[in-house]
C-alpha cells in the first residue's frame, strides 16, 4: 500500500462515462458508482442528487472488504457478488478488479440477475480502462513544481 | 490510495485516524463536524456499538483548498481501537494517504499507546507498507485530564523513530489541537502529491 494515485484522465472519464450508461441501460439499474476499494468513489452514473455517493462508497467498500475478510476465513479467495434486497431498492456490488469495485442500485423494474449479468461485462470493460490509467506515469503538469506557501496555508481554521 | 480525477478537478484523500480504544478519535471527528460549514464537510457517519464504542469506523468526508485547478477533499476515517477488532482495524487502513496517531496522554494508557503503535506498523506491514511511507502525525490528546504523562516523555517512547514526525498536544473534547493536527497531516498528504518530494518531517510543533 505504498502511497500512489490513481489519475483518471478526460480520456478515462469519458470512456468510463461510455461503459456505465451502457451498463445502466442493458441491465435496467437506475444508479452506478466505480469505488476504489480503500472507499474513494472513482466515477458514478445516473445518481441522483439526493443520493450521498461519498458515503454510500465508503460503506460499500467497506462492507466488501469485510465480506472479502470473511471469505478468506473460509479459504475462498474472495466473494465475488455483494447483494442487498430493500423493499424497493437494491444493492449488488461486484469485484472490477483487485483495485475496485462496482456497485449498482436497481428497483422493481429490473432484477438482480439482469444486474449480476451486465454487471460482469461492465466491471471486465471499466477494469481495462482502469488497468490502463494506473499504468500511465504521473502526469507533471500541475504536479510538477513542490507546494509554495500559499498553497501550503491552513485549510481549515479552528473556531476562535 | 489519492484519486486525481481531470474530468471534474477534484483530488481525494483518505486520512486515518489511528490509536488505542478510548483515546479521542472519534471526538476529534466529531469535533470537526461540529465546527465546519455544511459547505465544507459531508455526513458523519458512525458505526458505533450501542453504548458508543466504535466497533468498525467513523467517516467524515471534509473538503478543502482548491489547489492549482483542483479542488482538494479528505475522506476522514478513525478505527476501531480495541484490541479485537483487528481485523477491521486493518481493513479500513487500505488505502491511507496520511495517519494520524491519537495517543491517550493518561500515565495509565502508556502501554495501550505502545501496543497500537506497534498494532499499526504490523498491519502497514500487511500492505507491504511502513510508517516511513506515509504522512504522517501524533496527537497526544487528553491534555485536559489529570495524571498526565510529560509530553516530553510520550515523545521518548512514541516519537523515536530515525525521523521525528510532528506532534500535537490535544483536547479533542474541547477541540484544543484537532485542527492543528488535521492541517499539518492533510498539508503534509498534498505535499506528497506534488514536487515529488515528502515534507520535511522535523518540524514538530
Amino acid at each position: 500500500m505504498k502511497p500512489h494515485s490513481t489519475v483518471i484522465q478526460q480520456q478515462d472519464s469519458t470512456r468510463i462515462h461510455e461503459i456505465l450508461t451502457h451498463f445502466l441501460g442493458d441491465s435496467g439499474a437506475a444508479e452506478a458508482l466505480l469505488i476504489d476499494r480503500g472507499g474513494q468513489l472513482l466515477a458514478m452514473e445516473g445518481v441522483a442528487q439526493a443520493l450521498d455517493a461519498v458515503s454510500i462508497s465508503a460503506l460499500a467498500a467497506a462492507a466488501f472488504s469485510s465480506t472479502a475478510a470473511m471469505a478468506r476465513l473460509l479459504g475462498e479467495p474472495e466473494f465475488s457478488v455483494l447483494f442487498h434486497e430493500g423493499t424497493k431498492r437494491s444493492i449488488h456490488v461486484s469485484t472490477v478488479d483487485e483495485e475496485a469495485i462496482l456497485l449498482a442500485i436497481f428497483d422493481e423494474r429490473t432484477t438482480v440477475g439482469m444486474v449480476r449479468l451486465f454487471a460482469g461485462e461492465a466491471s471486465r470493460a471499466v477494469g481495462a480502462v482502469l488497468g490502463e490509467a494506473r499504468a500511465r506515469p504521473k502526469p507533471q503538469g500541475e504536479f510538477a513544481a513542490p507546494l509554495n506557501e500559499a498553497e501550503s496555508r491552513p485549510a481549515w481554521t479552528p473556531p476562535s | 490510495m489519492s484519486v486525481i480525477n481531470y474530468a471534474n478537478r477534484v483530488i481525494d484523500f483518505k486520512i486515518v485516524y489511528y490509536g488505542p480504544g478510548l483515546a479521542g478519535k472519534t471526538a476529534n471527528l466529531q469535533y470537526i463536524h461540529r465546527c465546519l460549514p455544511n459547505a465544507n464537510r459531508g455526513n458523519m457517519i458512525s458505526l458505533a456499538t450501542g453504548d458508543d464504542r466504535t466497533i468498525y469506523f467513523d467517516f467524515l468526508p471534509v473538503s478543502a483548498l482548491t489547489v492549482r485547478g483542483f479542488q482538494t477533499r479528505f475522506q476522514l476515517y478513525t478505527v476501531p481501537g480495541q484490541v479485537q477488532y483487528n481485523a477491521t482495524r486493518r481493513l479500513v487502513l487500505r488505502g491511507a494517504d496520511g495517519l494520524v496517531f491519537v495517543a491517550d496522554s493518561q500515565f495509565e494508557r502508556l502501554r495501550e499507546n505502545v501496543e497500537s503503535l506497534r498494532n499499526l506498523e504490523a498491519n502497514l506491514r500487511e500492505y507491504e507498507s511502513t510508517l516511513d511511507e506515509i504522512p504522517y502525525v501524533l496527537q497526544y490528546n487528553k491534555r485536559d485530564l489529570p495524571n498526565l504523562a510529560p509530553v516530553t516523555y510520550l515523545e521518548f517512547v512514541l516519537n523515536r523513530r530515525a525521523t521525528r514526525v510532528p506532534f500535537f498536544e490535544a483536547s479533542a473534547v474541547e477541540g484544543q489541537g484537532v485542527f492543528d493536527t488535521l492541517n499539518t497531516v492533510s498539508r503534509m498528504a498534498l505535499a506528497n502529491e506534488f514536487g515529488g518530494k515528502r515534507e520535511k518531517r522535523d518540524e514538530a510543533s
